[in-house]
């Protein structure tokens, strides 16, 4: 049987940083295992860069200070003691990322250069031009490579295996081999990102972000935490959800309604269209929902105008955002508006991680990192900037965490892994040929639309309740889905329907935590609950799977310097 | 309703085919869009791989009519106004094919390890305290690190069809000068010194590669730099070498190439009888004179002026 004393999963920044932690402890196997090719993780769509307090653009800028903008910007609801550490790990951590090859753009000096950006007291923003979570991501490719990492790129994972609470192994469909394989596995690194395809054409995520690692954990008995924290970036292209930088509203772009206002005038007259994300996001909803936005339904949008701005500032300063508008909604902003509306960006919520040092879950030999893992550090509302972080910083901690784990732990029970890897095989057959039934596609927007239309940017019981009911509905019929292929290499049916699967899952761990959550904090805004409730609210959401059943259950957040006051910008 | 037609080489793990979709045509879509139509409208077993959908992931490259494209941030209409409502897609060449559209990356992503594309930092530097890098010195690297690995220089590239035994994915060459360049490394000569030996003077010049990319890099003029530093480092005793300077040489002289002294200059009295079949060719096509000698050029003493300047300006 196939062995790793340490595998890792998800090969974004999260998974190739714990694999080269893991593999650079001696003596130990080490692979690292992605559904496709390690580069084309979301990682490399983060574009602003990442948050450390070098003290290089502000000799006044602290740990403290960034420890506190990430506690004030979680609503409060981060871990504080987590907080701290993974803050102070952060200039380290950056320094080190240069060290192993990421190019930054630097200062004057030399050093590594850094900007404003939101909920930041100081510019700590690291980063490299516009593309620094591509060349994050590909430096960490470079050094898999330099240290052999044994990279087994297109392969999908389908099931943690467990025995009595502790892991035994993995099963993962090799699509280039066109073989379901079990894999026994002393430590897992959970690092396979967000789930905001669930939103599927309102998210700003790539395809793949479909939630893989949270669900196999959730099904392996690890809960899901604060899943209802979803963030919806407010500037998203209106036909893809493709992201349309903050800096297009940095640089001082309007959004304007049907009517032609400006409309964030009437929510935030100070600040404008400069508000918090959460701020932008409720307020372009509130248009559309009461009558002023452009188009209906899905396709419904509010305008982003950057005409006033002058084509040489556009050409200079928003030169990608141009192209994208350009290439996805045939509108060149130098003369048109653009239509945008808020899209799904990122799962601040994610699985529960127990130990924010060694970032293990409560299933012995599994351990989670990146957008996949809620530690909580982000709490209700992450900071730009602040995932990049999230990685690089965790990353570590969990490629050691397995890493040592791994070299405590005896031997897996191999036949409980070949035991569920014949159930895939038995599966795979039964779905591939199975005549009649729903598509997955079809399955798929039937959810995007629930979640987008009833648990996006503002919540409501009822419209809650009638989302959890449609969820219930498309999890049944899901049991009928049929795949039209019953090639056994590379089908990708086959995976789009098993992401589905996840999907669907996470979906109602979110619209559970959502529906019991009865306050709005950071992300979570509830037109019938609109203030945040300390008093019975401050608290960690965990949903698990007990005898198949989700259960909602919750911790106290740990409040170490920090007392919960209200967030005012 | 106006219908386009996609015409797709498939391959299912045993057998090639082509297979014909046709659907409704909608304005404003991509490349990509129509494929995905294809999956979810007519054919879920159709394998193709996207990601991203905003050109930074590199996983959708695929071939139209013959040439190479980022399927996630190609306009439709625009394919569509150059090549007509039917258009043949295909993997990228030059990859080994899993399944229909999907290309295996393994093969390459050996190669590009082989070639040592890693920082190696200068021994000042230090994991604890990073490294110091000027803005001019960050500037030099820039195209380079928008490289994304989507394939689309090496499935174009004509060294690599006619053969890839000696030479490199052209995002390699574009690799090794990012590192060559970088401040930071301490490697560059030794860098230099192995990618003589790995191709580095195949390339053959078609440009391909830098048309080809989709972030605007130009893996060609990156192979161009490799070799000029190459040169300066004294790394002249090879057929690439020899051939560049007889080629400089004979545009000082007399601004005309002498295909003969080019050949003896490069590859020797003996290389060069080796060839004497291609030379015959040549010369029953009238390609060749090996009586001919050149005279000079018109406006010869500008060449050398000119010759006079780069080298001055170089040092």
């Amino acid at each position: 049987m196939l062995t790793f004393d340490v595998l890792v999963i998800g090969s974004g920044g999260a998974g190739m940083r714990a694999a080269l932690e893991a593999v650079r402890q001696q003596g130990l196997s080490v692979g690292l295992m992605t559904k496709m090719f390690p580069t084309r993780s979301a990682t490399g769509c983060a574009q602003g860069g990442i948050n450390g307090s070098l003290q290089n653009a502000d000799p006044n800028d602290s740990i403290e200070k960034h420890i506190f903008d990430t506690v004030k910007g979680s609503d409060y609801l981060g871990d504080q003691d987590a907080i701290e550490h993974f803050i102070t790990a952060m200039p380290d951590a950056i320094r080190e990322l240069d060290f192993l090859g990421v190019p930054f753009s630097r200062d004057s000096e030399g050093r590594i250069a850094q900007r404003n950006f939101g909920g930041a007291s100081s510019p700590r923003t690291c980063f490299s031009a516009d593309v620094t979570g591509h060349v994050i991501l590909h430096a960490l490719y470079e050094q898999c490579l330099q240290h052999g990492v044994k990279i087994l790129a297109d392969w999908y994972l389908l099931q943690l295996v467990t025995d009595e609470g502790k892991l035994s192994g993995v099963v993962a469909y090799d699509l280039k081999g066109g073989r379901i394989v079990p894999i026994a596995v002393k430590a897992v690194v959970i690092a396979t990102g967000g789930a905001g395809r669930m939103y599927w054409l309102r998210t700003t995520n790539p395809f793949t972000s479909t939630g893989d690692g949270i669900a196999a954990c959730f099904e392996a008995g690890i809960p899901v935490k604060d899943p209802e924290f979803v963030q919806f970036h407010p500037t998203g292209l209106a036909g893809t959800g493709i992201l349309m930088s903050e800096a297009s509203r940095g640089e001082g772009g309007y959004l304007l309604n049907n009517k032609g206002e400006r409309f964030m005038s009437r929510y935030a007259p100070k600040k404008m269209e400069l508000a918090t994300r959460d701020l932008v996001s409720q307020a372009i909803e509130t248009e559309i929902k009461e009558g002023r936005g452009f188009g209906e339904g899905l396709s419904a949008y509010v305008q982003l105008d950057l005409r006033h701005l002058g084509r040489e500032k556009i050409l200079e300063r928003l030169p990608q955002i141009r192209e994208l508008a350009i290439t996805f909604e045939q509108v060149d902003p130098i003369n048109e508006p653009i239509p945008i509306r808020p899209s799904c960006h990122y799962s601040m919520g994610g699985i529960d991680v127990i130990d924010y040092k060694t970032c293990a879950t409560a299933v012995d030999g599994v351990f989670a990192a990146g957008e996949a893992a809620c530690v909580s550090i982000h709490g209700a509302n992450r900071l730009g900037g602040n995932s990049l972080a999230d990685i690089v910083a965790f990353g570590k901690f969990a490629g050691l965490g397995a890493a040592t784990c791994a070299k405590q732990r005896g031997a897996s029970n191999e036949s409980s892994v070949d035991l569920a890897a014949h159930t895939w095989a038995d599966k795979f057959a039964a779905v591939t040929t199975r005549k009649t039934g729903v598509t997955t596609a079809a399955l798929r927007d039937s959810l995007a639309e629930i979640m987008w239309n009833n648990v996006g940017v503002f919540r409501t019981a009822d419209e809650m309740e009638a989302a959890l009911a449609v969820v219930d509905r498309l999890i049944a019929e899901y049991q009928n889905v049929m795949i039209p292929d019953q090639n056994k290499l590379y089908n990708s049916a086959f995976v789009n329907y098993i992401e589905l699967g996840s999907m669907l899952t996470l979906a109602k761990t979110v619209v559970l935590g959502a529906l019991n959550r009865k306050e709005s904090r950071g992300s979570h805004c509830r037109a019938d609950f609109p203030s945040r409730d300390d008093d019975n609210f401050l608290k960690h959401t965990l949903v698990a799977k007990q005898n198949g059943e989700f259960q909602v259950a919750y911790r106290p957040v740990v409040i170490t310097k920090y007392p919960p006051a209200e967030r005012k910008y | 309703m106006r219908q386009i037609t996609y015409i797709v080489t498939r391959f299912d793990g045993v057998k090639s085919f082509t297979q014909t979709y046709t659907f409704p045509h909608q304005p404003g879509k991509t490349l990509l869009w129509g494929l995905i139509t294809i999956k979810e409208t007519l054919d879920s077993s159709l394998a193709f791989t996207a990601a991203c959908r905003a050109a930074v992931c590199g996983a959708c490259a695929i071939r139209v009519n013959g040439q190479a494209f980022l399927a996630c941030e190609t306009p439709l209409d625009g394919i569509l106004d150059r090549f007509g409502d039917t258009l043949t897609i295909e993997p990228l060449q030059n990859f080994p094919v899993i399944r229909d559209l999907v290309v295996n990356w393994e093969p390459k992503a050996e190669r590009l390890a082989a070639a040592n594309t890693w920082l190696k930092p200068q021994d000042n530097f230090s994991a604890k305290e990073g490294c110091k890098q000027s803005v001019a010195d960050f500037k030099k690297i820039t195209p380079q690190i928008n490289c994304i690995l989507c394939g689309a220089c090496a499935s174009e590239c004509s060294k690599l069809s006619a053969n890839s035994d000696d030479f490199l994915e052209p995002f390699t060459y574009s690799k090794v000068w990012k590192f060559v360049a970088d401040s930071r490394d301490k490697d560059a000569a030794a860098r230099v010194k192995a990618i003589v030996d790995k191709g580095l003077w195949k390339c053959l010049h078609c440009v391909e590669c830098v048309t080809k990319c989709p972030k605007g890099l130009a893996p060609g003029e990156d192979i161009a730099r490799l070799r000029q530093m190459s040169i300066k480092m004294g790394y002249t005793d090879n057929p690439g070498a020899r051939h560049a300077k007889a080629f400089l040489q004979d545009i000082e002289d007399t601004g005309r190439l002498n295909e003969t002294k080019l050949s003896l200059r490069t590859i020797g009295m003996i290389g060069s009888i080796g060839k004497l079949p291609f030379a015959l060719r040549l010369l029953r096509r009238g390609k060749l004179n090996p009586l001919h000698a050149p005279s000079k050029v018109k406006g010869h003493e500008q060449i050398k002026a000119i010759l006079k300047a780069v080298r001055e300006s170089e040092q």
